[in-house]
């Protein structure tokens, strides 16, 4: 089939048309030299992207059978999707259209019309020069597996599992223990984890598997490959297969010890938050070693916070819940805190806080401390020493990524935050998503997170999911992909090593390096690594650049 | 059940973009109602954002084209829920529309018309820093890009002057349009998110720190917009009037704190922006950020706060919020307030910035009584109790995202609003 590109210039009402001499610019493409053999249609049009204008184009299109378009308009950010759209409606495919910018480009910034046309029919003409050289492309389509694998079931994981199971979507949910629960089972919310666990239990949808850590995964969004193992017996696996993870696989707290400022041993009466949590589940009290209940106590804040380089959010709000607990105990009892800071970012907080303070307990700002048993000496914000001795010392350290994250990291393939917790692929608006597609970071996995926190996240994943793993549907990966030209790739896997998203693999059979393209996103990275010059990004190939900027720059 | 895709979106800000998008993703029709004549809510208002000091433009522009290109979604500016009746699965939503009198079709958003336009405003969207006129798009750069008229300023509209035409004269594509009508649109949905974000604390309830009788204290958005490019001073920090720069500057936190009765949770990161911002364009300047309590609610803020502590600012402890004053001394600001030790001390500066609460959105009120859904003891719109850590609000099919619900950060808003889908999508799939 012969070529015929269509060329039209938008005027953009008087942006483009008032800027520049349009009939000009007409009159030249339409004599270009190099495209003397090429049938040409050159028209304009009022306003290209107005409903009117886009009839127009779809009625050129089909007519005049072009093979080739080219849309002499404004920014691709405003009109490249408009005009694409025209072309789904045509024969014409997609990736046989350019817009060329003659507005941002030329009609405002180039104050001189004859500049500003000139520079115009030097764009358009570098934009034929392309088109000439681009290829159709096709969508393809991928069966997906609509079914999901949550890692860790703690509040996070068991109501990700929750939301997530129905008729349509399986839930595999694992966690490392013998028992679901994680830690969020601590004074109050006792009953919620209780009975998240028996709907669990109950969930026809959602299997369980205890004592069990993932082993392997391979795949991609909507087709992982997944490996399962117990952690009694690592020759014991499971294979499955699903669409999506979700990763909720907690927190830990900072080892006080660790720090040269907190001597105690372990039959002093000094006990972390977590060890106190789990003494009032049990004895519903919170007593000294000797079975006692305390008359004095000391809360020491932001244990390690220097040391982890970041805030837990909660410990503030879980320390004065613990006062408040301990004044209900015994109404004389002389409670004090050692606070850094008080950090109260939820909005029932502060009332709780006056609360607490109105019933006497003190508040004490701290630059530095040291605890020797139950004794503890601190330097205050204004430089004032002093001391404490009370009969309990309840310390509230820092909450830290599990010790895991790394390991499964590695076996995700996605990112962790410089604090060791799970990295958002973008924290701002992708806040529960993975650096990888298809797998979900939630609860306390992610940073600091209190119940309410870890369950809203765990919502939000399932929001995602809904979202992008519809039952039936299928996926569309990305089109404009990297591919490796074999003849040419040494087997050197340099390219590996550049791809953010793990989307090539070495093949060793053949010795070659070769592209997923489900997971490639285009981004080129790899291209430009290549030392043999054998990988190139469909749409935007060196032909295909050298072909526009050699117009361009001339 | 008439429409059984049908989802309405109330607010247009991070949350109510994102849920937008997702809910159109997943094949469903949204109606995203926002009150103002453009979309993309608070943040648009601030040139970067913490922590990482993203251009707010670039992260949201993109989000924005694609809600205004996106078919399944029907974008209903200038407009409020005036009344839902019905039931989860089949409300039956009135929606009341201004006439933005320029036809979204036609106008290409060139500005050749509020230059001729005669009746000058204050841009209350700029926080009055500068001025509009009558036909007016609210900062360069909204999104959609359209103006609206204000039709009770309007002469043409209001009747002042019936044979003023400026603006029609000076539109070269018959965009403007006096023949448009308030509307009553009437939709059925099957589920609705409330994401109405905030509104700023009155800093003028505080008499003793001066605002509004020096010129020189200024509140949280109006330096936000003091420091953005497509702002009134594009950028420059110009204290108000005139073209000096600050020598030295106090930032002050938690203002209104006591009064609303809650810390609100990013006030501590956005003051901490504020010292970088002026640190990174005016080197010499002297910064103070006078603090009582420091709130950083996600793992990444630390860093920022302590980058920000030890290069750009000076945090200054305060012990008595209620104890602080501002007057003038010496053609400065002088700003007293009791140290960690209870003693009074005082610094002298040519600007103050109150870190000015977040508090419910001035709409909240009507809305929820619209809605028929329950506030918190704040105003704020509540979550149902009895379903804690969901998004749902206390009617059945409605939820909430966002600072609606309380005081948050962008991702915290963005994560409520992914929740609030999932509680949609769950309810259909029912
Ligand atoms: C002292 C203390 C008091 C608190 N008090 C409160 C409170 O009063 N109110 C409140 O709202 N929040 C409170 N919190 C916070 C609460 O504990 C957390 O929000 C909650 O536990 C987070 O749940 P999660 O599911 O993210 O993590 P976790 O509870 O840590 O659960 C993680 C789960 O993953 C499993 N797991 C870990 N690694 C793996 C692996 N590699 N493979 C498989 N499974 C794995 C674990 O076994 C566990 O079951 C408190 C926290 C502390 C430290
Ligand atoms: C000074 C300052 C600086 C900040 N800087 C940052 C930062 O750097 N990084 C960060 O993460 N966060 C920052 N924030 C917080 C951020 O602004 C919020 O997290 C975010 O805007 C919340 O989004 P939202 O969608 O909930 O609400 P909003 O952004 O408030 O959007 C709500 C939308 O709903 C509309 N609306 C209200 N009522 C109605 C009604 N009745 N009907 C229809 N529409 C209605 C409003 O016009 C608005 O468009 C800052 C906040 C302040 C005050
Ligand atoms: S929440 Fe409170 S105790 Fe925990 S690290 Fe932050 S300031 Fe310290
Ligand atoms: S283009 Fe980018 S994503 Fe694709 S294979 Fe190359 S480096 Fe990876
Ligand atoms: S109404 Fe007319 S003059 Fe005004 S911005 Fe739109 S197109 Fe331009
Ligand atoms: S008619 Fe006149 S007053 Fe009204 S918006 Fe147009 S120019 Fe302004
Ligand atoms: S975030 Fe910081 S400035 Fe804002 S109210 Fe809380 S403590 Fe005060």
């Amino acid at each position: 089939m012969s070529e015929k590109i269509g060329i039209y210039v938008c005027e953009c009402g008087p942006n483009i048309a008032d800027k520049v001499d349009i009939e000009n610019i007409m009159d030249e493409i339409s004599k270009l030299e190099d495209f003397k053999n090429k049938e040409l249609v050159v028209k304009k049009h009022k306003l290209l992207c107005s409903n009117e204008g886009k009839e127009f184009l779809e009625k050129e299109i089909n007519e005049n059978k072009l093979t080739h378009l080219v849309c002499a308009a404004c920014s691709p950010r405003d009109h490249d999707t408009t005009f694409i759209n025209v072309c789904k409606k045509t024969h014409l495919n997609p990736y046989l259209y350019r817009i060329v910018n003659i507005r941002e480009h030329c009609a405002w910034i180039i104050p001189d019309k004859d500049e500003a046309t000139k520079k115009a029919i030097q764009y358009i003409h570098a934009g034929m020069n392309r088109v000439l050289y681009q290829d159709s492309l096709f969508e393809k389509e991928l069966d997906s597996n609509p079914d999901v694998l949550v890692i860790g079931g703690g509040i996070a994981g068991m109501e990700a599992a929750l939301n997530l199971a129905g008729k349509q979507r399986r839930v595999f949910l694992i966690d490392k223990e013998e028992t679901l629960g994680g830690k969020a089972a601590f004074l109050t919310e006792q009953n919620i984890v209780q009975q998240k666990i028996s709907d669990i239990q109950k969930n026809n949808n959602i299997k369980v598997f205890t004592k069990t850590v993932l082993d392997k995964l391979i795949g991609f969004m909507g087709n992982f490959e997944i490996v399962l193992k117990s952690t009694e017996n690592p020759d014991e696996t499971t294979e499955l297969l699903a669409g999506a993870l979700v990763v909720a696989i907690g927190y830990e707290l900072f080892n006080s010890k660790k720090l040269s400022e907190f001597n105690y041993e372990d039959n002093d009466d000094v006990i972390n938050s977590l060890e106190l949590g789990r003494m009032f589940s049990e004895n519903k009290k919170i007593t000294l070693k000797n079975g006692k209940e305390p008359k004095s106590v000391t809360l020491v804040h932001c244990v390690g916070r220097e040391k982890v380089g970041f805030c837990s959010k909660i410990c503030c709000n879980y320390m004065l819940r613990i006062s408040n607990y301990l004044k209900e105990q015994s109404s004389n009892i002389k409670i004090t805190h050692l606070i850094k800071y008080l950090n109260l970012p939820y909005k029932e907080d502060q009332n709780y806080y006056d609360k607490i303070k109105e019933k006497g307990v003190e508040f004490i700002r701290y630059s530095d401390l040291s605890v020797k048993g139950t004794k503890v000496e601190y330097t205050d914000i204004n430089d004032k020493k002093g001391k404490l001795e009370s009969e309990l010392v309840i310390l509230a350290p820092a909450m830290i990524a599990s010790k895991d994250s790394e390991e499964l990291a590695e076996m995700l393939n996605i990112d962790l935050h410089e604090t060791g917790y799970f990295q958002e692929i973008h924290q701002k608006i992708n806040p529960v998503s993975s650096t990888t597609d298809g797998i979900f970071i939630i609860g306390s996995a992610r940073g600091p997170a209190n119940i309410v926190d870890a369950m809203q996240q765990a919502k939000a994943a399932t929001g995602k999911i809904f979202t992008q793993l519809i039952p039936g549907e299928k996926i569309i990966p990305e089109v404009m992909v990297s591919e490796i030209l074999e003849a040419y790739c040494t087997g050197c896997q340099t390219c590996l090593n550049v791809c953010s998203y793990d989307a090539i693999y070495f093949d060793d059979e053949r010795g070659i390096s070769v592209v997923n393209e489900a997971v490639c996103r285009g981004c080129g990275n790899c291209v430009g690594s290549c030392p043999s010059g054998s990988i190139r990004t469909k749409h935007f190939t060196n032909p295909q650049l050298y072909q526009e900027v050699k117009e361009a720059i001339r | 059940m008439d429409n059984p895709e049908n989802v309405l979106i109330i607010g247009s800000g991070v949350a109510g973009m994102e849920a937008s998008l997702m809910l159109s993703k997943a094949g469903k029709k949204v109606y995203l109602v926002e009150n103002l004549p453009i979309i993309g809510g608070k943040i648009i208002k601030n040139e970067e954002s913490f922590p990482n000091m993203d251009c707010s433009t670039c992260l949201v522009a993109p989000i924005q084209q694609e809600i205004l290109q996106d078919a399944n979604i029907e974008v209903l500016t200038l407009s409020t829920v005036e009344k839902v009746t019905g039931k989860p699965g089949d409300f039956k939503v009135i929606v009341r529309k201004k006439a933005r009198y320029v036809s979204l079709e036609a106008c290409l958003g060139c500005g050749m018309c509020y230059p001729v336009c005669p009746v000058v405003l204050k841009n209350e969207w700029e926080e009055n820093l500068m001025d509009k006129k009558a036909i007016y798009v609210p900062c360069s750069g909204s999104l959609p890009n359209v103006p609206a008229i204000d039709a009770s300023q309007c002469l043409h509209l209001n009747g002042k002057d019936k044979s003023c035409n400026k603006c029609v004269e000076a539109c070269m594509f018959g965009a403007v349009d006096f023949s448009q009508k308030d509307e009553e649109i009437k939709v059925n949905v099957t589920g609705i998110i409330v994401a109405t974000g905030f509104d700023l604390f009155n800093v003028q309830e505080l008499q003793n720190l001066g605002y509004g009788k020096y010129p020189g204290v200024y509140t949280a958005f109006e330096f936000e917009r003091l420091f953005a490019s497509n702002g009134p001073t594009e950028g420059k920090l110009f204290l108000r009037d005139t073209e000096k720069t600050p020598d030295s500057v106090a930032i002050v936190h938690c203002v209104g704190r006591d009064e609303v009765g809650y810390c609100s949770n990013i006030c501590c990161m956005s003051s901490s922006k504020h010292a970088r911002f002026i640190k990174h364009n005016l080197h010499d300047a002297k910064i103070y950020n006078i603090y009582s309590d420091i709130c950083l609610s996600d793992k990444s803020y630390q860093k920022f706060f302590d980058e920000t502590k030890s290069h750009d600012s000076e945090f200054i402890f305060q012990s008595d919020r209620k104890k602080m004053n501002i007057t003038k001394k010496d053609g400065k600001l002088e700003v007293s307030y009791f140290n960690g030790k209870e003693t009074k001390e005082s610094i002298l500066v040519d600007m103050v910035i109150l870190a000015n609460a977040l508090r419910p959105s001035d709409t909240i009120e009507e809305l929820s009584k619209a809605l028929e859904i329950k506030r918190d003891s704040f105003g704020f719109i509540e979550i149902e109790p009895s379903k804690i850590g969901s998004v749902d609000t206390s009617r059945p099919g409605i939820f909430v995202a966002g600072c609606a619900e309380g005081p948050k950060d962008v991702q915290g808003s963005v994560i409520q609003s992914e929740a609030a889908v999932a509680g949609i999508l769950s309810m259909l799939d029912q």
